[in-house]
């Protein structure tokens, strides 16, 4: 495939630190390098839960900046796993931390990057409408402007960047 | 996350005996303690303490939410006691409470902590389900009230 006619440059790959967001990077990383895609991976603290639980006096502000760094630190962590995923299949990932209303974050870096394809982990079991409003992974899904491939079927998955 | 993962039935209390805020968080930490694989009450029951002292987690309509984080607890583990009578909490609306969710989690797992708290939040504003807590007569009762929240059954 020439370059010019490649669909997918750029893929973006978020993760929330669930099993579910470990097999979208799987996923995210053999489709990338089947493509031959610039792959970045994005995770987004969540301070706009921690403000609600401030708003609604479960947190104190200490105690919210200590969640807030707390969460930070896990999403580092989260981003080199996914960093030694794709360095184990000889792909270089970039990688993004962000702050705040987690679809927004999500779909700002969409534009900003220029992403051909957004990767993300399955859905949460969301078994009302009302839940449905409030699962990251579905608000994703109605905010970003560019195609989406929700990884489903971890097994299939798993073999399948094994035997990448 | 499910509640399910986290709550068993020997983790409900449902007529706590304390009949003060101290006693009520002592009684909540040895339940813990004696269904989630620690020996470390005291070490729980100071963080929880500590963070009380920073400002009280009763809040409205007779919910109460202490929690702490301590590497005492190897995973995310969680306490629901109920109190018929109520017990004076230092609640938000002054009022008293009677369900009180206990959550303590290792340091290293503040993503389900937040998550499991946040979800709790979200329960407590539905009344059905505050009244079924309170009128529940087993443990499984009070699981099930859960389960049926989560599956958008109420």
């Amino acid at each position: 495939m020439s370059e010019g006619s490649n669909p997918l440059k750029k893929i973006l790959l978020y993760i929330d630190g669930s099993e579910a967001a470990i097999t979208a990077a799987q996923f995210a990383i053999v489709v990338a390098k089947s493509y031959g895609s610039d792959l970045r991976a994005i995770y987004v603290v969540n301070a706009d839960l921690l403000d609600e639980l401030l708003k609604a006096r479960v947190f104190v502000q200490m105690e919210k900046m200590d969640y807030e760094r707390d969460l930070e630190e896990d999403g580092k962590r989260y981003l080199n796993y996914v960093v030694k995923l794709a360095d184990r299949k000889g792909l270089k990932v970039e990688t993004a931390l962000r702050k705040g209303v987690v679809h927004e974050e999500v779909a700002k870096e969409v534009d900003s990057y220029g992403c051909d394809l957004l990767v993300q982990g399955e859905l949460g079991e969301v078994l009302s409408l009302r839940d449905s409003f409030y699962e990251e992974g579905e608000r994703i899904l109605r905010k970003v402007k560019c195609p989406v491939m929700v990884a489903r079927g971890r097994d299939r998955i798993e073999k399948t960047y094994e035997e990448l | 996350m499910k509640f399910a993962d986290y709550v068993k039935p020997e983790n409900i209390k449902l007529q706590l005996e304390g009949r003060t805020k101290e006693e009520v968080i002592e009684e909540l930490v040895e339940c813990l303690t004696e269904s989630c694989c620690t020996d470390d009450a005291d070490t729980i029951l100071d963080a929880v303490m500590a963070r009380e002292r920073e400002g009280s987690t009763g809040l409205e309509k007779g919910v109460a939410i202490p929690h702490a984080k301590s590497d005492a607890v190897s995973k995310l583990s969680i306490v629901i006691g109920i109190s018929k009578e109520g017990i004076d909490f230092d609640a938000l609306d002054g009022k008293r409470s009677h369900l009180f969710f206990l959550m303590v989690a290792p340091t290293s797992e503040s993503g389900p902590h937040v998550q499991a708290i946040a979800k709790i939040v979200k329960m407590i504003k539905i009344e059905r389900f505050r009244e079924r807590l309170l009128k529940a007569k087993s443990g499984e009762e009070v699981l099930e009230t859960i389960s049926m929240v989560e599956n958008g059954e109420m």
